[in-house]
């Protein structure tokens, strides 16, 4: 086991999320706001400002007409995928260097962290379900522990994947034993440090929902649900594999087939290359 | 040159200096064939079983399901002057998630497709590793026939 407080201490050294996100998720999770107000808080930022142009006119978000400025990006976008966009823009610092530990190249984790975002999204729409954003940020955000845990995860390979077959345990799990600490529960650290709202806490550290987790809960059944099938697919899946618990309640509680998943899966992976495209861009 | 096989996609070559990868296997399914005396190769990569769930998608992307990607990987490698009976066959993936049982189990259902349609077809597997909870990465060497697997966290092994 290691000493605990030093890798909590890594997370200072993560690239600081600029302050204007979490003012634009308190807009997003407030629902008396409006597109005014977040025009407002994202017209003066450059941070957000920067790429936004280049990320808004990308094929993902199949733009009839090229957005020419900011305000026109916000206007033909709405608050839902400006929101999508925004996070995008604030997670690459953190989530596109490789991570040794999991066996992830440069790019990949971002690669699995967008996709996931997008599957939370396909599912929410799916489910109609208006606050697509919020399950859209949080699967996009969930695995930020794993770039502080990445080191140790690496170092503890084997003990962990040994724990893992020995004992049928998952990953998340095995790191808490071996480690002292998982990447979900970095994650949550991470969030608050950041000033998140607790309910983004709640979501990127409870994504695996391995704690009590409200079944009624459908935003967070969605994040989990997006991770498992972007697992399930393959798309830049780390050392970890596939060794997560799976919670057959979520898929009751979401009222999906068998074969409502298939056809999620298979919709995602036409959308492959435009996601590529938005990896890519952001 | 390595000639990446995404998610849903086939490549077949005869090109000697072509390597064809195909990454991050979940419960996916990989499948790589290869005839020695042609040195033709092909992989395939899809990710469920059967082509019934949507007809259009099959048609636009038959590598998508098992039913009809894999007649359309042999039936490319056949284009390239690969022959059925001195083809070499490496089946690999079909994971699943911790406790996932028999619901949505899709790399069981994507092994039990691949194990019926080569029953019928009678295609002998030379070399196979399906389940668990790890992902594969694996590459064809046009070339020699070589055939490479990569499990989570693992080096490269030679399978075939």
């Amino acid at each position: 086991m290691h000493d605990v407080t030093k890798i909590i201490d890594h997370i200072d050294r993560l690239k600081p999320i600029p302050k204007v996100a979490n003012k634009i998720m308190s807009i997003a999770e407030d629902p008396l706001s409006s597109m005014a107000d977040l025009a407002a808080v994202i017209k003066y930022d450059q941070a957000i400002t920067a790429n936004l142009l280049k990320v808004a006119n990308s094929p993902y978000f199949g733009l009839r007409k090229k957005a020419e400025s900011i305000q026109q990006a916000i206007t033909y976008l709405g608050m839902d995928q400006i929101l999508d966009l925004v996070f995008i823009q604030v997670s690459g610092g953190n989530l596109k260097g490789e991570q040794k530990g999991y066996d992830l190249d440069s790019g990949e984790l971002w690669k699995y962290s967008v996709s996931s975002a997008v599957l939370a999204k396909t599912v929410a729409e799916f489910k109609k379900i208006k606050t697509s954003h919020l399950v859209f940020t949080a699967a996009l955000l969930k695995d930020i522990g794993k770039v502080i845990l990445s080191n140790y995860v690496g170092q503890y390979f084997h003990e962990i994947a040994n724990l893992v077959s020995s004992r049928n345990i998952s990953f998340r799990e095995a790191e808490k034993v071996v480690i002292g600490i998982d990447h979900a529960e970095l994650g949550r650290m991470v969030a608050r440090k950041w000033h998140f709202t607790g309910r983004m806490e709640e979501m990127i550290g409870n994504h695996h929902l391995d704690d009590h987790w409200d079944e009624d809960d459908i935003e967070m059944c969605i994040v989990y649900l997006a991770d498992t099938l972007c697992m399930m697919m393959g798309i830049s899946v780390g050392s970890d594999g596939l060794a997560y618990r799976f919670h057959r309640k979520v898929i009751q509680k979401l009222d999906l087939t068998e074969k409502d998943l298939q056809i999620i899966m298979a919709s995602f992976v036409e959308k492959m290359q435009d996601v590529d495209e938005l990896v890519q861009a952001a | 040159v390595n000639i990446v096989v995404g998610v849903s996609d086939m490549k077949v070559s005869k090109d000697p200096n072509s390597v064809l990868i195909t990454y991050s296997l979940g419960s996916c399914i990989g499948i790589a064939v290869y005839d020695p005396i042609a040195r033709v190769g092909g992989l395939l990569h899809f990710m469920l079983p059967e082509s019934s769930l949507d007809g259009d998608k099959a048609k636009r992307n038959p590598s998508m399901f098992a039913d009809s990607g894999i007649p359309y990987l042999f039936k490319s490698a056949y284009d390239l002057g690969a022959q059925k009976k001195r083809m070499k066959v490496v089946v690999v993936g079909g994971s699943q998630i911790l406790d996932q049982q028999g619901f949505f189990n899709i790399g069981k259902r994507n092994h039990m497709a691949v194990r019926k349609i080569f029953w019928k077809n009678q295609v002998m597997i030379d070399y196979e590793d399906i389940g668990g909870n790890g992902n594969r990465t694996i590459k064809l060497e046009v070339a020699n026939g070589n055939v490479w697997m990569k499990s989570s966290g693992q080096d490269y092994k030679k399978v075939l």
